[in-house]
């Protein structure tokens, strides 16, 4: 892999990324529900209804297994709840995005045949698919990191006394660092891989989409109070996540078939 | 410099290419004719390494083109694919630069702003490729083929959508291309171009008909047709002429005759003229168009294909 192709392909893949408005949309959305929502449930319906949070027994009992350790009121401990489960929200994020992009990645260059004078390159299937990965994932992740330090900031302005250093723990960071993208790279690379195989977008969607399924329950088990991933649960899915991601990424490059990609296209 | 041998492909049950051997010398041009579904585009593929021949191979200076040594040959070739195959959301340098950089070319910017002045692309620049005509993004994908300053060519269409004007600049620059040292395969519907740009002219049908000078071509097909003219009206000189063909004829300034031994029978006949008092201009064998050549290598497949 050579790392002068790859930079070319990269910045090119970011360019059309960023041009591209129509898919930069559903980012902005998620991005925009993912920091709104937490605030509107843990900080604005309780101002506008004058009940406390820490008054709900749901909410208290929900919230007593991850805030057992925190030495913090029973207000800022639902509200401690409540912003770390919507903290997941932000991991649909790269997810939704970068699906989005790699969908249309080898579809919208089928259709457009951008691809044939590529291939005539020196360029390389690895090369291609690796670029194509990283220019998805990029400018999503720079949409979450933007989003996560605007929540931090909402939560540093509007959040109970406590809830903000409370929620900055390594666990915080491996959601967001480490889960987040791998979670964002199996997606990419399913998405890829179909791509590459059918001819419209729609269907890689499909299949990439299913990562967010998983993501759904661990997401409804966290809120109903049934699990609470520990550091080390983190850790270990994160890892899994990554050794996926590199599987993936060789079945894609051993899928991608330059010739019916070439051929079979018109 | 570039050559195929015995090159097949197979789609299916289908011969697409069968048994094509060919080969494009440095500082030469030769014309891929043939009609739609002859072949053209997968043979340049094959040349390319794009797609892999079923059996036969291509070389490169001697080095077979595979799959391991494809990334370093496909290097030495620029190829201009059929539809042009831009990016439509980068500018035209934002395209051209990232196949500078593709290729690793020194001072990538200075390449670029080359390109685009040698191919008037300079007003264009930092127009968005959508927004292009169709002759302009021929231009800029042709602009592309040669950034790298390939040894070989591969141009499958290059001057189709251009206008006249443009198409005779990229035959200039072809021109220059090939006193560089390039190998240029051109794939064209265009025989007049063929004629006027090839040194060669393979016809392909699926297999290669004939490969040969447009004008050693032209010579196949010999009608055996011989043409008088004389000053003034025709006609009155008509009944020599059918002397030595019942069927000639006069027309305006011309006598048309078919004559079986034309190396024979014309001194003769020209000499016949003069002295009945003709005043005999030129006289000389119909060479039929580079078309007509074409139409019957083509049709005479057809025919045999039919039985």
């Amino acid at each position: 892999m050579k790392r002068g192709r790859l930079r070319a392909l990269f910045r090119k893949e970011l360019l059309e990324v960023v041009r591209n408005r129509a898919a930069l949309l559903p980012v902005a959305l998620i991005a925009l529900i993912a920091l709104v929502l937490p605030f509107i449930v843990a900080v604005a319906v309780p101002a506008m209804t004058g009940q406390r949070l820490g008054d709900d027994r749901d909410f208290v009992r929900v919230s007593v297994a991850a805030t057992a350790q925190l030495d913090l009121s029973p207000d800022a401990r639902v509200q401690y709840f409540l912003f770390q489960q919507c903290l997941m929200l932000f991991l649909l994020i790269p997810i939704t995005g970068a699906m989005s992009f790699a969908a249309h990645a080898i579809v919208g260059e089928k259709q457009a045949r951008t691809l044939e004078p590529l291939l005539a390159t020196p360029v390389t299937t690895t090369e291609l698919l690796v670029a194509k990965v990283l220019g998805a994932l990029a400018p999503t992740l720079a949409v979450s990191a933007a989003g996560v330090l605007l929540y931090f900031a909402g939560l540093v302005a509007l959040a109970e006394p406590g809830v903000t250093r409370a929620m900055l723990t390594l666990r915080t960071w491996l959601l967001l660092g480490f889960i987040g993208p791998a979670a964002a790279l199996v997606s990419l690379q399913i998405a890829l891989v179909v791509s590459s195989r059918v001819n419209d977008a729609r269907t890689a969607q499909q299949f990439g989409v299913l990562i967010i399924i998983p993501l759904t329950v661990v997401l409804v088990a966290q809120f109903t109070g049934a699990l609470w991933l520990s550091v080390a649960m983190l850790a270990l899915a994160g890892g899994a996540l990554v050794v996926a991601w590199i599987l993936l990424t060789m079945v894609s490059v051993a899928l991608f078939d330059r010739e019916s990609i070439l051929t079979r296209w018109r | 410099m570039i050559a195929a041998a015995a090159l097949t492909r197979v789609f299916g049950r289908r011969a697409v290419v069968e048994d094509v051997t060919l080969e494009v010398a440095r500082s030469e041009i030769v014309a891929l004719l043939g009609p739609n579904g002859a072949g053209k585009t997968t043979t340049m593929r094959m040349l390319a390494g794009l797609i892999a021949p079923t059996s036969g191979r291509v070389s490169i200076d001697g080095v077979t083109l595979t799959r391991g040594t494809g990334t370093a040959l496909r290097a030495r070739i620029g190829f201009l694919t059929e539809s042009p195959g831009l990016w439509d959301r980068l500018t035209v340098t934002e395209n051209l630069r990232v196949y500078a950089d593709i290729y690793a070319l020194p001072h990538p910017e200075r390449v670029v702003a080359h390109a685009l002045e040698r191919f008037a692309l300079g007003d264009r620049a930092t127009t968005r490729t959508a927004e292009l005509s169709k002759g302009m993004r021929q231009k800029v994908a042709l602009a592309r083929a040669l950034l790298h300053d390939p040894d070989i060519l591969l141009l499958d269409e290059p001057t189709s959508g251009l206008d006249p004007e443009i198409a005779r600049s990229v035959r200039h620059l072809l021109e220059e291309r090939r006193s560089a040292g390039c190998a240029i395969l051109v794939s064209t519907h265009n025989l007049d171009e063929a004629e006027r740009l090839a040194d060669r002219v393979a016809v392909l049908h699926g297999r290669l008909l004939a490969v040969d000078r447009p004008g050693a071509l032209r010579q196949r097909l010999r009608t055996g047709r011989l043409i008088v003219r004389v000053a003034g009206d025709a006609s009155p000189w008509l009944s020599i002429a059918c002397r030595f063909d019942p069927h000639a004829t006069a027309d305006s300034g011309a006598l048309t005759l078919s004559l079986s031994q034309p190396e024979r029978d014309t001194p003769p006949l020209v000499r016949a003229l003069v002295l009945a008092g003709a005043d005999v201009i030129e006289a000389y064998a119909e060479v039929p168009a580079l078309e007509d050549a074409y139409l019957q290598l083509i049709g005479d497949r057809a025919a045999g294909a039919a039985r």
